[in-house]
């Protein structure tokens, strides 16, 4: 049962970034992207059919979109009051974090289960055995990743901790950010998988908010931690 | 029409979309006018008319205004996440009106050509594609890069509604299990 919702799901995700879900499908199917399960299925579908994007000529259009746009967002008044606008966006962030707390997925009348691969090794990013951060846990042959928050990391404002797989030849591999709290899922690319097999620690290092633009630790490496065999 | 020669660099525009996420407007006015004209020609190819693609093309500016935060600039790819917003606007669009696909002379514009690749493909997706039957690959392109709906694939392509969305499931799992297999390309 939870196979068959996997691949239903993972099937409407894949339509769903093709397409050719109907209108109403799709409203349905967006209400589910709160779901980081869900969120994660579609994003690594988007990687996937970016393939099919057509080489275009660019077209510069005129100049009456930007007035538009600029008028839409008032940028004009945002120059003179930032403030305002940092606390608007905080409200709304809390806001939709909020909706993904108290968020039941529901299609057609059914719950739809939460599908979960066997946890096969697990890392602690810790300050020591007392202190744990993080507990870090790959998922069947590490197609999935899952972040649990257990003491919140002091964090510099305007920075974010990326966690890296240290792969066999030394060289780190962005595994995403790590959350601030709660519990993340996220499916790993096949270039993510790659780096892991064989792969004996996971490194957390200090990066600009949004995470490393390089591909690369651009800041100090805070944390080194052994994977283990569950 | 211009033509840009030297498409942006990915570095630049993840850092352009860190600044966004920090409500810099002057950030936002450099990442428009470095990406517009891309988005433009991709809203184009699936909107077909030109009034109608500059006003998708408001929306997706102020959807990438209101979402910067959310940008992953660890994984890379700022303009495939620009493009996908860009495609989902007018998907929404095209969708919700159910709009006829009776273009006007926009098209002309937009030959299939490029001076670079603008997105980076997942390893293996040449040989991947190519796996598949003709058919197959022409229904999901239809979908994908143009925004056709089943009905209209079925239509334009003069097969049976049932065909094209059986050919189009299994292309997606064939697609999906050619580029999760360790296989490198012959």
């Amino acid at each position: 049962m939870k196979t068959a919702n996997r691949e239903l799901l993972d099937r409407l995700a894949a339509e769903y970034v093709l397409g050719t879900l109907r209108f109403r499908a799709r409203r349905r199917f967006e209400r589910w992207l709160l779901s980081p399960q869900v969120g994660a299925l579609v994003k690594a579908w988007e990687e996937r059919l970016a393939g099919l994007e057509p080489r275009l000529q660019s077209i510069a259009p005129p100049a009456t979109v930007w007035s538009g746009i600029e008028k839409r967002l008032e940028l004009r008044k945002l120059a003179r009051a930032p403030v305002s606008r940092y606390l608007a966006i905080a409200a709304s962030l809390l806001f939709f974090a909020m909706l993904g707390v108290f968020a039941v997925y529901r299609f057609g009348g059914t719950v739809v289960e939460t599908p979960q691969l066997a946890v096969t090794q697990k890392a602690f990013i810790e300050a020591d055995p007392q202190t744990i951060y993080w507990r870090v846990e790959l998922l069947g042959r590490n197609e999935e990743l899952s972040m649990h928050v257990h003491v919140v990391h002091d964090l510099p404002a305007g920075k974010a901790l990326e966690l890296w797989a240290l792969t066999a030849s030394g060289t780190p591999v962005s595994l995403g950010l790590l959350p601030t709290t709660g519990d993340h899922h996220r499916v790993l690319t096949s270039a993510q998988r790659a780096a892991l097999d064989g792969a004996k620690q996971l490194a957390v290092s200090l990066e600009p908010v949004g995470g490393s633009p390089t591909g690369l630790p651009t800041g100090p490496v805070l944390h080194v931690a052994p994977l283990q065999a569950v | 029409m211009n033509r840009i020669d030297t498409l942006p660099p990915e570095i630049e525009l993840a850092q352009l979309l860190q600044r966004c996420a920090a409500r810099d407007s002057a950030a936002f006015r450099s990442l428009y006018d470095k990406t517009s004209p891309i988005l433009f020609a991709r809203l184009l190819r699936m909107l077909r008319r030109r009034s109608v693609a500059e006003e998708a093309l408001q929306d997706v500016y102020v959807r990438i205004w209101e979402r910067a935060a959310q940008f992953e600039a660890h994984r890379g790819r700022a303009l495939a996440w620009m493009v996908t917003i860009a495609r989902y606007c007018a998907i929404d669009l095209m969708r919700r009106e159910r709009m006829t696909l009776v273009g006007d002379d926009a098209l002309d514009d937009i030959a299939d050509e490029s001076p670079a690749d603008s997105i980076e493909k997942p390893n293996n997706f040449d040989h991947c594609i190519g796996q598949l039957n003709e058919k197959t690959r022409a229904c999901l392109t239809l979908a994908f890069v143009e925004g056709r709906s089943h009905d209209e694939i079925a239509r334009v392509t003069d097969n049976p509604l049932g065909s094209v969305k059986s050919w189009i499931r299994r292309g997606l799992l064939s697609l999906k299990d050619c580029l999760s297999s360790e296989r490198q390309p012959t």
